[in-house]
């Protein structure tokens, strides 16, 4: 029982994590209509630079929040330019962030090889802290992931209802033409929004960096975790998100314990499945974007 | 003799003619190794076909590609070594499972009402990954330590491994490329065009989109196991690593968007080029920086040409005849590499490139060099393909 509810907050804890990598790709596909399957390798970009960094000038690894974050919105505003640039639509971006995923995950793979590599002890000492509630371990990197999902969630949403870029972002997912008539240049919002939906994906990397072990493989891994979060919690709804990540997280938690770690991935396509079944709107529609 | 007609009996006399290959190499003593170059060439040829049938034609873009391959493989893994099947028995089986494995997907997917073709494209993402969770965690299946397929007996009538797994691989590519040729010029392909153009209209007028679209999905998976039941033979190992990873989809969006996903030849000229060029990196030691050159070469394929170098190369066919086969000529002639497959490459990319040039820079070449006569124009819609009867 005690394994269990263990199962169940560790769950929790983790879909914190999945909800800040899905976020940004929930974010670039309900208001950009842009399906960047580059977030995946952008996360595990930055989370293997985060451990460089650290590994080579001995700093402590959360410090590199400062590093990762402003380089990674400076790339996501490159990248949306360039769609921009080239016309890239619904279908393309497909096609041309596939191929983007490709060259990243083979970049790291041709850098730090296929091997496992982790910052280790002597650096990172927050992967090994936790305490204790009741017998049940709250390990330091994943609930300090959960928070900073929290405040994102929270802050995306109050944005997006209460400020007039909110507003902007909205109208321009509704119908980019229509905003633009209304005055509200919809190539810069593109660009900061896709600026920040990456900046999201490098802090989700620091937190993979100080919590786990990295290799190139780990990005296809998360395909069938981030995706049904993605389509769960609404397209561009972060709140959403945030609930979806939770629901999907405390699924695997729970049949990892009861299963083994592998069943997890199929579990939560069966919740997939699922919601697409008997909830083909999506589960959570009344505050999407799209 | 209608066009059709015509058609299909040219398929038979190139796979009459291919199809003694293996004899043509005993007889003449070529290396083997031009055997297994064009079997792999096949296996692509019948892959990407496959893959353009639902992608290209009703432009619901998949990735799923190598699931329905792994099915394919796997099928022939478990029955035949483990189960003691025939291989000609267990065949059928490999491509069915992957049949319904794609018609499972199609039941949960184009039911959806908003964003089908976004959620059914990363659906198909997942779901490679999700099968080869099972195949981890299922004993019955591989459990994690791999199936031998070494040494599995073939039927004898076939010849010895490699030209029994030669001529399985070229009867299955035929089939796959007959049947995307005989859906592209029928009333299912139409349908299939009209749903890639404008889906809710082609509804309005009569097109079952969701019996179309499930026809053209299932024969995709059915063909991709079909043909990955053959190719578990060649794998001789059987891993999950090795059959669920990325290469499967990769490849095929690469040379369906480099030949052309409207027609059924595109994807046949792509895996042709990409199967070619791919053989000569990795032979000249570049199999590392491979996938990069591959992703930078989708990347910029899919911005450059939108409509496939194969319709290029009809329109600018005198263009492509002297390219192709004066550089082929040229490097033979002056034996400037060691194998043939070599000039073949270089005439490709040479070819390639030339097509690459976009229409509008053609045109303005194509008037200063024939400032003097009466410049032909050509539409661009007698090059397009057929959208409806």
């Amino acid at each position: 029982m005690e394994l269990l509810a263990q199962g169940i907050v560790s769950g929790i804890l983790a879909g914190g994590l999945y909800a800040l990598m899905s976020i940004g790709i929930s974010l670039s596909w309900g208001a950009l209509k842009i399906i960047n399957l580059a977030h995946f390798a952008f996360v595990l970009f930055s989370a293997y630079i985060v451990y460089q960094l650290t590994v080579s000038f001995e700093i402590d690894p959360l410090l590199m929040v400062l590093v990762v974050v402003p380089l990674f919105f400076l790339v996501g505003v490159l990248v949306q330019m360039f769609f921009h640039l080239a016309k890239v639509d619904e279908f393309k971006s497909l096609i041309v962030t596939f191929g983007l995923f490709i060259i990243l995950q083979s970049l790291m793979q041709t850098i730090w090889s296929a091997d496992f590599r982790r910052i280790g002890p002597a650096l990172n000492t927050y992967e090994t802290e936790s305490f204790f509630i009741g017998g049940i371990a709250f390990q330091l990197p994943q609930l300090a992931a959960f928070i900073v999902a929290l405040l994102i969630a929270g802050g995306m949403w109050l944005i997006f209802t209460r400020t007039y870029f909110g507003k902007a972002v909205r109208a321009v997912a509704q119908d980019p033409a229509m905003a633009r008539a209304f005055g509200i240049d919809s190539r810069r919002v593109a660009v900061i929004l896709s600026g920040l939906a990456t900046a999201f994906s490098a802090l989700a990397g620091v937190f993979i960096a100080i919590g786990q072990s990295m290799f190139p493989e780990l990005a296809v891994a998360w395909f069938g975790i981030v995706f049904p979060i993605v389509i769960l919690g609404g397209l561009g709804n972060s709140l959403g998100t945030l609930v979806a990540g939770v629901i999907i997280g405390v699924a695997a938690g729970i049949s990892s314990v009861l299963w083994g770690p592998l069943s997890a991935p199929l579990v939560t396509f069966l919740i997939l499945i699922v919601a697409l079944l008997f909830r083909p709107e999506g589960l959570i529609t009344k505050r999407s974007i799209a | 003799m209608t066009s059709r007609a015509r058609t299909l009996v040219g398929f038979a006399v190139v796979a009459v003619a291919l199809a003694f290959a293996p004899n043509i190499q005993e007889a003449f003593e070529f290396p083997r190794f031009y055997l297994i170059f064009l079997f792999t060439m096949y296996f692509w040829i019948s892959q990407a076909s496959s893959w353009n049938i639902l992608t290209g034609y009703s432009g619901y873009f998949s990735f799923g590609q190598g699931a329905f391959y792994g099915v394919g493989v796997y099928t022939v893994g478990v029955l035949v070594v483990k189960q003691g099947w025939s291989f000609m028995a267990a065949l059928p089986v490999a491509g069915l499972l992957a049949g319904l494995t794609g018609l499972f997907l199609g039941l949960v997917v184009f039911r959806v009402r908003r964003l089908t073709g976004e959620i059914f494209a990363l659906t198909t993402l997942a779901i490679a990954f999700v099968l080869a969770s099972l195949a981890r965690l299922s004993t019955f299946i591989d459990g994690g330590t791999g199936i031998f397929t070494t040494g599995t007996p073939l039927p004898e009538y076939l010849g010895e491994f490699t030209t029994a797994a030669y001529r399985l691989t070229l009867a299955v590519a035929l089939i796959t490329v007959v049947v995307a040729y005989l859906i592209h010029d029928s009333r299912l392909g139409w349908g299939l065009f009209a749903i890639r153009d404008d889906e809710p209209v082609a509804e309005g007028l009569g097109v079952p989109t969701f019996r179309y679209k499930m026809v053209a999905l299932g024969a995709n998976a059915l063909l991709a196991g079909l043909m990955g039941g053959v190719w578990a033979l060649q794998l001789g190992f059987v891993t999950v690593d090795e059959v669920f990873n990325i290469r499967v989809p990769l490849f095929v969006i690469l040379m369906s968007v480099l030949g052309g996903m409207q027609h059924w030849m595109g994807p046949v000229i792509g895996a042709v080029i990409i199967t070619t060029l791919t053989d000569r990196l990795n032979s000249a030691g570049l199999a590392d920086v491979n996938q990069i050159i591959i992703g930078g070469m989708l990347v910029v394929l899919a911005l450059a040409v939108r409509e496939g170098v194969y319709v290029r190369m009809r329109r600018r066919w005198l263009t492509t005849a002297i390219t192709f086969f004066g550089v082929l000529g040229l490097t033979t002639v002056l034996d400037l590499n060691d194998s043939l497959i070599s000039d073949f490459a270089y005439a490709m990319v040479a070819t390639v490139v030339v097509m690459l040039v976009p229409d509008r820079v053609w045109a303005l070449l194509r008037d200063v060099f024939r400032r003097s006569e009466p410049v032909e124009e050509q539409t661009e819609a007698e090059d397009l393909t057929r959208t409806g009867p």
